[in-house]
């Protein structure tokens, strides 16, 4: 045996397998990429917010000296968007303008100062249209339309019921409804957009290189909107800085620095600004949440009423995905079987929304949380017990059809209330002190792709050849969750061989099977799937050739740390390189693949929408958040997390732990500062001193567990880690604060003024009942 | 990618007389320290001054003489040393706390004492892109003729946001300017002005060169109101600084940022006696310093809140200091 090899690698702490380009700064992230021979291209963007575009006059920019080309909307009339449904954008506005800071011309020329200039001899004619910025607005009778076909602006309404919510309300010993209003954040990823083109006009062949998290969906755009056939493009994503869900679609500038580089045939390497980036936005949109709960006197929900309003900016994105997420996503996390939803997603004017870390499930979560805790508290119960009167039975579905094999949410309970000494410390903490709690859960990968094709859903490629080496080659895109090393533990596990035989080739569509991307948390559970099948069809081909090398049937050989021997013996040890030599003698080169497909029970239920939400296991997260509040200031320090994520099973705790920890992070950036902020359209957040997340300064202690329900169909029973945990924070924030002044919020961020200007309306009131006693 | 750095032309003087002559040779010039402020708005297009004449390598600039007369704290000390100087933590505390404050660890470690005074002032209509600044028609403070914070006014509202002003204010130190006629000595309270666009007192090819602190004396404090811990300008901040007499009496001295487009050294309503009840004299501090300052809608964050948050701030740090 070789006592070195690092094979039994799941189950333990393994430092990202990329992580030391990135911490040692030898990475290289699009923008580092060799731009010698590059020209720089950048974007014109619209001053307005909704207007007629009645002319582009680009002829004193185009006579520039060093300007290579300019081109605008006429140059691409191909729309593009992330729902073939819903596809209703364009490179750069042609005709309409429907948000300040959409692209509406470009420029290409031999350096950023030229560049320029350029953009300030293009001139625009635009016919003013009166702006509609928030879905009140939108929705107002007289409102003009973003989009023709969209009347009242409305992008998509959802209307759901399961259940019989008046019958579920009349059984009800308590009936509460509150109204909620989250702002829209950002996911101010580290790593501005950027992107790199190459176009070779002797083969009329396309090459990108971008930030993307989505390469195939990218590839599928760009064949689109360049009306090329897409065995001519090819798309690269090299490390990248962060996505968040940023960019879980095609981007503008992704096609524009495509059409820039055709036009040219060469080269052109497009860098966004910060204020570009956030221009560009798709982060969660603002979210208004009217929200009905009844329970019994011992805490069981017997219906829910739920009615959401999102501000979705100008174009469609994901949109009609966030709406249905919204709804979808009260279920699977307890046991509701009335439930009514209405979702409302409405076009402003505004940059377009889109998918963010936990997705569309976010806003909800919080209200719900915040309103079951307040009536917990009402009824007198703890917060704790009313969850644990609501669990889930697994294995189950959802009365929307959610499937929930795995369900570790009890347990995490358990771990929180145990880990923030609850039951001693909740209430006793003091005054301008206090103690919070709330749930979530998430999907692992959506059960049903947006793009529909049939295909597995997952496909991993493993090649082994003459010097015992093993590749493999995946589409899934590693934007720092750690999906690579995932790939690569699988692979060393079910083989058994050493981490380090291991290289994993990633993201590139001329090389790596295609995979849909990274979002909806789907990469462990899909690509770690393929990659155990991947790996046991190479495993077999090893123990086929050792069996004929021992002389034994191939099911008495047992394979562990690197060598092959035959079960319940220790003699006649093969090493691992002579039976990969055996086994290439057969046949050359070993190539195999693994794939994943979703077992069809997984996909939702029948009703229009049904697809959304739909998974094969759901992620379980419990936290407790401790606080302190100045009530002079109205600044809220958060002291301490407990947060537990049931993750099915931690291929690789270290990264399990890092999720959790960013999840809780992200969760506190949304819950206590982050938010953006427009005047008239334009946004007044749009750099990192005013977009304000919080800084290490804000940073708590967050103490992670991991609990392990161990998921049927999950790869070694994992499910995703990388979301969860995300949507309790803001409602345990807020929970925390009630305990801590004895009031409660409806608002998100909870920023210091808002808290401040809540806490003297409260005191007033608090004054005026005083006085009427 | 950061927007393009502008074309300029850099001087780099080592005393501060080639300094003063490098601004009289190219008018229209810049200084330049740290850089932490200056850089960052010439990516945006705020500046474009042509020259930049860099004071990094006047030795003279940064040097800090401590004798009976108090600290002479030279304009080229950063903001890392004046928070880590044992004289100023122990004879001027909310010096050191306001130095300690500013932006980020990096920052400090660039950041002078002299570009901190000299701070332009903020607003979120003027520290924008071009690109914004042009979709909204440009403004009062930088090629436009309106300020968006108060259309009606005649002036522009941007806040000054320096942290080191009001510390230093309080403890009534006056700041030493070199020109081409020679040096002058002012009272750093009188050095600011109520103009956005004009707040600072030095006249052409004039540089700021050192700041003077009378031998200490009161104990003082800073604080400031913030959204976050780092990096963040302040919304508002205040320096009270207390001096308690023999007789029980104690005197204050407060000055606030972040509120005005000046530091402000704030009236108060007479010194807080042995006798009097305490909870009356900091009600009347609080209301005091409400009528004071006049925060504009220069941030995402609320005029009014800045005004109550900055108040009862002042309160805390002066209770602090009894």
């Amino acid at each position: 045996m070789n006592a070195n090899a690092r094979t039994s690698v799941i189950g333990r702490p393994v430092p990202l397998v990329d992580g030391v380009e990135k911490v040692t700064g030898k990475a290289q992230y699009t923008a580092d990429l060799n731009a010698r021979d590059a020209s720089v291209g950048r974007i014109l963007r619209a001053p307005v917010s909704h207007g007629n575009i009645l002319g582009i006059d680009t002829s004193r920019a185009e006579a520039l000296d060093g300007v290579l080309a300019v081109i605008t909307g006429q140059d691409c009339d191909k729309t593009f968007g992330v729902i073939p449904i819903a596809m209703n954008e364009y490179p750069m506005a042609r005709g309409k303008i429907r948000y300040r800071g959409e692209p509406v011309a470009a420029v290409v020329a031999i350096d950023a100062d030229t560049a320029e200039r350029a953009l300030e001899l293009i001139d625009i004619d635009i016919e003013e249209l009166v702006p509609c910025y928030t879905p009140a607005e939108s929705r107002a009778p007289e409102a003009p339309l973003l989009h023709d076909n969209k009347p009242g602006n409305l992008e998509r309404e959802v209307h759901h019921t399961f259940g019989n919510v008046a019958d579920g309300f009349g059984e009800a010993d308590l009936v509460r409804e509150e109204a909620f209003d989250c702002a829209e954040i950002n996911h101010a990823q580290m790593e501005p957009h950027a992107a790199l083109a190459e176009y070779d006009p002797e083969r009329e062949r396309l090459t990108l290189h971008s930030v993307t998290q989505v390469p195939f969906y990218v590839h599928l755009t760009l064949a689109r909107c360049l009306d090329m056939d897409s065995s001519r493009v090819r798309v690269v994503k090299p490390y990248v800085g962060g996505g968040f869900g940023a960019r879980t679609e095609t981007l503008n500038f992704e096609i524009i620095a495509s059409l820039l580089a055709r036009k040219v045939g060469g080269k052109v390497m497009m860098q966004l600004t910060r204020e570009e980036s956030f221009l560009t936005h798709r982060g969660r949109p603002a979210t208004q949440v009217r929200l009905k709960i009844g329970l019994t006197r011992s805490g069981k929900i017997t219906a829910v009423e739920c009615d959401v309003v999102m501000s979705g900016g100008g174009y469609a994105g994901y949109g009609l995905v966030t709406i249905l997420y919204a709804g979808a996503l009260l279920q699977g996390l307890y046991d509701i079987s009335n439930i009514k939803y209405d979702g409302y997603r409405v076009y402003t004017n505004t940059p377009p929304c889109g998918a963010m870390r936990g997705h569309g499930t976010v806003d909800v979560r919080h209200s719900f949380e915040c309103l079951l805790d307040r009536m917990a508290r009402e009824l007198g119960l703890d917060p704790f017990a009313v969850r644990r009167a609501n669990l889930l039975q697994a294995p189950l579905f959802t009365s929307n059809g959610l499937m929930v094999n795995s369900y570790g949410l009890g347990e995490c309970l358990d771990k929180v209330e145990q880990a923030s000494g609850w039951a001693e410390r909740k209430g006793k903490l003091g005054k301008g002190r206090g103690l919070g709690m709330a749930c979530s859960h998430y999907v692992s990968g959506a059960a049903k792709p947006v793009h529909w094709t049939g295909e597995p859903h997952a496909v991993v490629s493993m090649k082994l050849d003459f010097d015992g080496s093993v590749t493999v080659l995946t589409g899934a895109s590693d934007i720092g969750q750690g999906s690579t090393t995932i790939v690569a533990m699988a692979a060393a596990e079910v083989m058994s061989i050493d981490l380090g035989r291991i290289r994993v080739v990633t993201n590139d569509s001329v090389i790596t099977p295609k995979d849909n991307g990274s979002y909806s948390s789907r990469v462990t559970f899909m690509v770690g799937n393929a990659a155990i099948e991947a790996a046991k069809a190479l495993r077999e081909k090893l123990i086929n050739a050792a069996a004929e090398l021992l002389d034994v049937e191939p099911q008495d050989v047992e394979c562990e740390a690197e060598t092959f021997f035959v079960k319940g013996s220790s003699q006649s040890e093969l090493p691992f390189h002579d039976v990969a030599i055996a086994a290439l003698a057969k046949e050359g080169t070993i190539t195999v693949k693994g794939t994943f497909s979703t077992p069809v029970e997984a996909q939702g239920g029948k009703h229009r929408g049904g697809a959304v939400g739909s998974t094969m296991g759901f992620s379980y997260a419990a936290q407790a958040v401790e606080v302190s509040v100045d009530e002079a200031t109205g600044q809220v320090t958060v002291e301490k997390v407990w947060a537990a994520l049931d993750c099915g099973y931690a291929i690789n705790p270290l990264a399990v732990e890092g999720q959790i920890e960013g999840s809780v992070w992200m969760g506190m950036g949304q819950g206590l500062c982050e938010e953006t902020h427009y005047i008239n359209g334009l946004p007044a957040h749009a750099n990192l001193t005013d977009y304000r997340f919080p800084t290490i300064a804000e940073s708590p202690p967050i103490e992670v567990q991991i609990v392990e329900s161990i998921d049927p169909l999950g790869p070694f029973g994992a499910k995703e880690a990388g979301e969860g945990a995300l949507s309790g924070f803001p409602p345990a924030l807020v929970n925390a604060v009630a305990d801590a002044v004895g009031m409660d919020v409806n608002f998100l961020p909870v920023t210091p003024d808002r808290l401040l200007a809540a806490l003297i309306k409260f005191r007033r009131a608090n004054r005026r009942k005083e006085a009427t006693k | 990618m950061t927007e393009a750095m502008p074309q300029f032309q850099l001087i780099e003087p080592s005393t501060v007389d080639e300094a003063v002559a490098a601004l009289q040779d190219a008018p229209g010039a810049v200084l330049c320290a740290g850089g932490t402020d200056l850089v960052v708005q010439l990516r945006q297009g705020l500046s474009d001054p042509g020259t930049l004449v860099n004071l990094s390598g006047v030795a003279a600039l940064s040097t800090v003489e401590e004798t009976n007369k108090g600290l002479r704290v030279g304009a080229g000390v950063t903001l890392a040393e004046i928070a880590g100087m044992e004289a100023v933590a122990n004879g001027y505390p909310a010096v050191a706390k306001a130095a300690q404050s500013v932006a980020g660890p990096s920052h400090r470690e660039v950041a002078t004492l002299g570009g901190n005074l000299c701070l332009d002032t903020r607003c979120v209509y003027f520290n924008q892109s071009h690109w914004w600044r042009k979709s909204n028609s440009f403004c009062l403070k930088n090629r436009g003729d309106i300020c968006h914070v108060a259309p009606k006014g005649n002036r522009c509202r941007a806040a000054f946001s320096g942290d080191m002003a009001p510390a230093l204010m309080v403890h009534g130190a006056e700041i030493e300017i070199a020109g081409a006629n020679g040096v002058r000595r002012i009272a750093l309270a009188d050095f600011y002005h109520e103009d956005g666009a004009e707040h600072i007192n030095l006249e052409p090819c004039e540089i700021v060169v050192a700041a003077h602190l009378p031998p200490p004396g009161p104990t003082s404090d800073y604080e400031k109101i913030r959204v976050r811990g780092s990096i963040d300008f302040p919304l508002a901040g205040v320096a009270v600084a207390c001096n308690k007499l023999d007789d029980g009496t104690a005197q204050f001295t407060v000055a606030v940022t972040g509120t005005n487009s000046k530091p402000l050294l704030v009236e108060l309503p007479g010194d807080l006696n042995a006798e009097e009840p305490n909870d009356a004299f900091f009600a009347t501090l609080e209301k005091q310093v409400q009528k004071a300052v006049s925060p504009q809608r220069t941030t995402t964050i609320a005029p009014h809140y800045r005004r109550l948050s900055v108040s009862a701030l002042t309160v805390r740090l002066a209770e602090g200091l009894l």
